[in-house]
C-alpha cells in the first residue's frame, strides 16, 4: 500500500480506534471505581444519539469552528500517514486544537470562556513538546517522514527516554485526564461545569468527541513513533501508557492551570530538552 | 534599469518637497494618490526589466562618481540632527553624528576613503528586487491608507497640532532611502541612505510633539545613530586596510581578520536597526505615533533595513563565532519578546513584539550563514511585510472607531465592525495560523537548525520549540475577542460605514495579498528566493522545502478558513442566545442577576499568565542577556579577528 492510502483509511478508521478506546476507557474506570461500566461500543450510540439532538446555535461561527477542528485532527492525521515532513506536522496538530478554543471563545460565555482560555494554557504547555519530540525523532533517525522513522534501524524510544517520559505527561494534557484536564472537566468535581463544552449541545458536542478520537489516534500514531520497531509494539506502548493515564485520572484530583503550566515546561525543558541537548552533543 | 533606479530614489524626494509646501488637503491627496501609484508602477518596472537573473551591477549615466555629493548630505544630515537635538535640549543624539561626521571627514581628508567604482555604484538582485516590491507596493499602500487614518486621527486628537505636509513629507523622503539602501553596493552611499531613514523614522515617531513622543524619538534616533556609528566605523576598517567599500565583493564569502571586524561591526548595525535586544525598545516607543507610522516602520521600511543588511552579511558570517552569537542575539530576542507579549494588554504592543520575534528569527537564520536559512529569512521578510502591514493599519482603523487600543475591549469585533474583522482575520492568519506564511518559515528553520553541529543546535530547537508555542497563546487570544458575537444595536452598525475609502482599498489590497502570497509560496521559492540563495552562497543546485500539493491545499484552507467564515457569518442575522451561569439569570448583554435582586454585569478578560510570566522582568532579562551576548560579538570579531 502507498502511504496516501494509509492517509486515506486514518480519516476511516481513527474514529473506530478512538471510539473504541473511549468505550475501553469507561469500562476500565469503571472498574476501578467499583462499578460495571456501560457496554465497550456506548461512545458510538452516545455518539449517535448527540447527532440526532436539536442542537442550540448560539452563534454562527461555532458551527464552522467545531468543523475545522475535526477537519484539521483529520488532516494531521492523513499529513502524518501520507508522508508529510514530521515537524509541519506538529504545527498543524497545534492548529487542530485552536479551532476548539476559538469555538468555545466565541461562545462569549463565562464559562465557555474560562475553558477556552484554560485550553489555550494547555496548548502552550504541551506545544513545545510536540515540536520538540518531533525534531529529535528526525535528529535520530535521519528521516523526515513517518515511513521513513518505521524504516529506521534504530529504535527511537531507546535514544530518545527523557522525551519518552515527557510524551506521558504530555499525553494527560491531550487524551484529557485528570489532574490536566483543566478546560474540559469530564469529571465528577464540577468547579468549571463542563469547561469549554458548557455552551455547546447536540451535533455541537458530537463534533468535539468526534475531534478527540482522531485525536487519541494521532497520539496512538506518535507513539508508533518512538517504538518504530513495529506498529504492534508501539500499540502495546500506547496501551500500557493510556492504562497508566486511566489509573492517574481516577487517582489525582484537578491541578492548577498555573501547576500544569510549570509543570509540563519543566518535563519538557528537562526531559525532552536534556534529552535533545546529549543527541546533539553525542553526535558530534 | 539605471534610469528606473534613479527614479525610484529621486521622485519620492521630489514629491516628498513639494509636499511640505501643501497644507491643503484636496491638493495634497491626489497627489499622494498619484505619486504612489508612480512609485508602484515603478517598482514593478524595475523588476520587469531586470528579469529574473543573478546580481547585476550598474552606475550613474555618464560614469559619475557621488563622492562630495555624499559628504555634502551627511553634513546636511548631522545638521539636522545637532539643531533638532539643541532645540529639544538632547546632547547625545548631536554628538553621535558629529562623530560620525568626523570618520567620514577624517578619512576625506587624509585620502583614505576608497574612490567608488563608477560601474559598480548599485547591486541589483533578487534580495533587492524583493525588497524593492516590499517597498514599492506595500509602502506605498500605507501612504494611501495614511489619507484616510490622519484625516480621523486629527479628528479624534483635536489638541494635536496638525502637521500633514510635513507628515506626507517625510513618508515619501523614508521610501526614497529605501530604496537606495536596497540597491547600493558602495558602503558610504548606503551609509547616507541608512541614516535618511534613521532621521525619518525619527521625525515620524516624533510627529505630535508631546513630551512623551518626544522622548521616544530621541530614544529611537540614538539607538539607531549608535548603530550608524558602528557601520562608520566598519567603512573607516575597510577603507584603512585597503579592503575597498565595494559590499559585493567584501560579501561573497566566509569573512576572516579585519573583514569579519568590519562585518561583525555591520551585524551590531543591522542589530540595532532591526530592533534587537537591547535595542528593542526604540520600536516599542514607536507605537505612540499614529498607526500608519507604526505599519510603515515594522513591515516595508526601516527594521526592514536592518534584517536586510543582515541578509547581505550572511555569507560572511558563516561558520564564524560572529555569526554564531548575531544568531543567539536573535533568537534570544525571539523567545524574550514572545514571553514579554503574553503578558501584554495593549495589541499595538503585542503587534510589535511579534514584530521583533518575527525579525529575531530572520536575525537568526542570517547568522548561521547557509543557503536553507538565508531562503527562512527572505521568505519572514516578504509574510510579515505583508501581514503585519496589513494588522497595523488594520488596529489603526479600529482605533479610530472604538477609540481603544486594549485587546480586551476588541470582543465581539465581529458583530461590530464585521468588515474589518474580516481583514483582521486574513492579517492574523497570515501571521502565524499554523501551516502557513511564517510558520513555513519557523517549520524551514527547525530543519536547518537540526543540522547544526554540537550544543548550540540543541539549544536553538529549544527556543524555536518555545518561542513559537508563546505566539500561538497571544495569537489565539486576539483571535478569541475579534471572532466573539453579540448582538449589536443600530448605532454600533453604523460605525463601521465611517471608514474612509482609502483604507478599505489599502487594506483590503493587503488581505489579497497575503493570500495571494500563500497560494503562490512554491513559485516565489522556486523563481525568486531559491536562486536568489543559492547565488548568495555560491552553492550548487538544491531544492529548499520540499511543499506538496496537499500541504499547499491545507495552507490554503487554513488560511481562507477565518476571514471566510468571517464574511459568512457576518451575513447571518444573529439573535444572541442566553449562556449558562449556572442558574443565575443572565442575558446575552452580559448582565447577570447578583444575590438580593441586583444585577452585576459580566466582564470576560483574557489570561495574561500573572504570577507565572513577568513581563517586565523577562525584558529587563532579554535586554541583558542579548546585550551581553551583543558585547561578545563585537568584541570576538574586533579581537580574534
Amino acid at each position: 500500500m502507498t502511504p496516501a492510502v494509509y492517509g486515506v483509511l486514518f480519516v476511516f478508521l481513527a474514529p473506530v480506534f478512538g471510539g473504541l478506546l473511549a468505550g475501553v476507557d469507561r469500562r476500565v474506570s469503571a472498574r476501578m471505581q467499583g462499578r460495571i461500566g456501560p457496554p465497550l461500543l456506548q461512545p458510538f450510540y452516545d455518539l449517535g444519539k448527540l447527532l440526532q439532538k436539536q442542537a442550540r446555535q448560539v452563534n454562527p461561527v461555532v458551527e464552522p469552528l467545531l468543523l475545522g477542528h475535526v477537519f484539521f485532527m483529520a488532516v494531521s492525521g492523513v499529513l502524518l500517514l501520507s508522508g508529510t515532513d514530521l515537524i509541519f506536522i506538529a504545527f498543524v496538530f497545534a492548529l487542530a486544537a485552536l479551532f476548539l478554543v476559538l469555538a468555545a471563545g466565541s461562545v462569549n460565555s463565562p464559562y465557555s470562556f474560562a475553558g477556552a482560555e484554560r485550553e489555550l494554557v494547555v496548548l502552550l504547555a504541551s506545544e513545545p513538546f510536540f515540536i520538540l519530540m518531533m525534531a529529535a525523532i528526525c535528529k535520530v533517525t535521519g528521516a523526515s517522514t513517518y515511513a521513513g522513522v518505521l524504516a529506521s534501524p534504530q529504535l527511537v524510544a531507546v535514544q530518545l527516554p527523557g522525551v519518552l517520559l515527557a510524551f506521558l505527561l504530555v499525553a494527560t494534557i491531550k487524551l484529557r485526564k485528570s489532574p490536566f484536564d483543566i478546560s474540559t472537566s469530564h469529571h465528577p468535581h464540577q468547579e468549571l461545569v463542563s469547561g469549554l463544552t458548557t455552551d455547546m449541545s447536540g451535533r455541537m458536542l458530537a463534533y468535539v468527541e468526534l475531534a478527540h478520537w482522531y485525536e487519541s489516534a494521532l497520539l496512538c500514531a506518535f507513539m508508533v513513533l518512538l517504538f518504530n520497531w513495529s506498529v504492534p509494539l508501539g500499540l502495546l506502548a500506547f496501551a500500557i501508557a493510556y492504562a497508566l493515564e486511566v489509573l492517574v485520572d481516577n487517582s489525582t484530583s484537578r491541578a492548577k492551570w498555573q501547576l500544569v503550566l510549570r509543570s509540563t515546561w519543566a518535563a519538557t525543558l528537562v526531559f525532552s530538552g536534556g534529552n535533545v541537548l546529549a543527541l546533539f552533543l553525542l553526535s558530534r | 534599469m539605471t534610469s528606473l533606479i534613479a527614479f525610484l530614489i529621486a521622485f519620492p524626494i521630489v514629491v516628498g518637497t513639494i509636499l511640505l509646501l501643501i497644507t491643503r488637503a484636496s491638493i495634497r491627496n491626489p497627489i499622494v494618490l498619484v505619486a504612489s501609484a508612480a512609485i508602484a508602477a515603478a517598482s514593478v518596472a524595475t523588476v520587469v526589466t531586470f528579469g529574473n537573473g543573478d546580481g547585476v551591477f550598474f552606475g550613474l549615466p555618464g560614469g559619475i562618481v557621488p563622492g562630495q555629493a555624499l559628504l555634502a548630505a551627511e553634513i546636511a544630515i548631522t545638521a539636522l540632527i545637532v539643531v533638532i537635538g539643541l532645540m529639544n535640549r538632547r546632547i547625545l543624539a548631536p554628538i553621535m553624528a558629529i562623530a560620525q561626521l568626523a570618520i567620514a571627514l577624517f578619512l576625506e581628508v587624509t585620502g583614505r576613503m576608497p574612490e567608488a567604482d563608477p560601474q559598480r555604484l548599485f547591486w541589483f538582485d533578487r534580495l533587492s528586487m524583493v525588497m524593492i516590491l516590499v517597498i514599492g507596493l506595500i509602502g506605498t499602500l500605507i501612504c494611501v491608507n495614511a489619507i484616510g487614518y490622519m484625516h480621523d486621527y486629527h479628528r479624534s486628537n483635536p489638541m494635536i497640532k496638525g502637521r500633514r505636509n510635513v507628515f506626507f513629507s517625510i513618508l515619501f523622503i523614508f521610501l526614497a532611502g529605501m530604496f537606495g539602501l536596497v540597491v547600493s553596493n558602495y558602503l558610504p552611499m548606503m551609509l547616507v541612505f541608512w541614516e535618511i531613514t534613521t532621521v525619518c523614522s525619527f521625525l515620524l515617531i516624533g510627529y505630535t510633539r508631546t513630551p512623551e513622543t518626544i522622548g521616544y524619538a530621541f530614544k529611537a534616533l540614538n539607538m539607531n545613530l549608535l548603530g550608524g556609528l558602528g557601520f562608520g566605523l566598519a567603512i573607516a576598517l575597510l577603507a584603512d586596510q585597503h579592503l575597498g567599500l565595494d559590499f559585493a565583493k567584501l560579501m561573497a564569502g566566509p569573512a576572516s581578520g579585519t573583514l569579519l571586524a568590519a562585518v561583525a561591526l555591520l551585524a551590531f548595525a543591522g542589530i540595532t536597526k532591526s530592533a534587537q535586544m537591547p535595542f528593542s525598545s526604540w520600536l516599542i516607543g514607536a507605537m505612540y505615533a499614529p498607526s500608519p507610522t507604526s505599519a510603515l516602520l515594522h513591515s516595508s521600511t526601516m527594521v526592514k533595513a536592518g534584517v536586510f543588511l543582515l541578509l547581505r552579511l550572511s555569507p560572511a558570517m558563516s561558520g564564524s563565532t560572529v555569526g554564531y552569537l548575531v544568531t543567539f542575539v536573535g533568537l534570544g530576542t525571539f523567545l524574550f519578546v514572545s514571553l514579554v507579549a503574553v503578558t501584554e494588554q495593549n495589541t499595538k504592543k503585542v503587534l510589535a513584539y511579534s514584530t521583533i520575534g518575527s525579525l529575531g528569527l530572520i536575525v537568526g537564520c542570517a547568522g548561521i550563514g547557509t543557503p536553507e536559512l538565508a531562503w527562512v529569512g527572505v521568505m519572514i521578510i516578504i509574510f510579515h511585510a505583508l501581514a503585519k502591514g496589513l494588522l497595523f493599519l488594520v488596529v489603526g482603523t479600529i482605533e479610530n472607531r472604538l477609540y481603544t487600543k486594549d485587546m480586551e475591549n476588541f470582543d465581539t469585533l465581529l458583530s461590530r465592525l464585521p468588515r474589518v474583522s474580516v481583514l483582521a482575520l486574513a492579517g492574523i492568519a497570515g501571521m502565524f495560523i499554523a501551516p502557513f506564511g511564517i510558520v513555513v518559515a519557523k517549520w524551514a528553520a527547525i530543519r536547518a537548525f537540526l543540522l547544526v553541529p554540537g550544543g548550540q543546535g540543541a539549544v536553538m530547537i529549544l527556543i524555536m520549540a518555545f518561542g513559537s508555542s508563546l505566539t500561538l497563546f497571544y495569537w489565539g487570544k486576539l483571535l478569541i475577542k475579534v471572532l466573539s458575537m453579540r448582538s449589536i444595536s443600530d448605532y454600533e452598525r453604523s460605525i463601521e460605514r465611517r471608514i474612509s475609502r482609502y483604507e478599505w482599498f489599502t487594506e483590503g489590497a493587503l488581505a489579497v495579498g497575503v493570500i495571494a502570497v500563500t497560494a503562490s509560496i512554491g513559485l516565489i521559492s522556486d523563481r525568486v528566493v531559491g536562486p536568489y540563495a543559492l547565488s548568495a552562497f555560491a552553492a550548487g543546485p538544491q531544492t529548499f522545502l520540499n511543499i506538496e500539493p496537499a500541504m499547499l491545499v491545507v495552507m490554503l484552507a487554513a488560511v481562507l478558513f477565518l476571514p471566510l467564515l468571517a464574511v459568512w457569518a457576518s451575513t447571518r442575522k444573529f439573535d444572541a442566545a442566553d449562556f449558562y451561569t449556572s442558574g443565575r439569570s443572565a442575558n446575552a448583554s452580559h448582565v447577570m442577576g447578583a444575590a438580593l435582586g441586583g444585577s452585576k454585569s459580566v466582564t470576560l478578560r483574557n489570561y495574561y499568565l500573572e504570577g507565572v510570566i513577568n513581563g517586565a522582568m523577562m525584558f529587563r532579562v532579554g535586554t541583558l542577556a542579548c546585550g551581553a551576548i551583543l558585547i561578545a560579538m563585537v568584541t570576538v570579531g574586533m579581537v580574534v579577528r
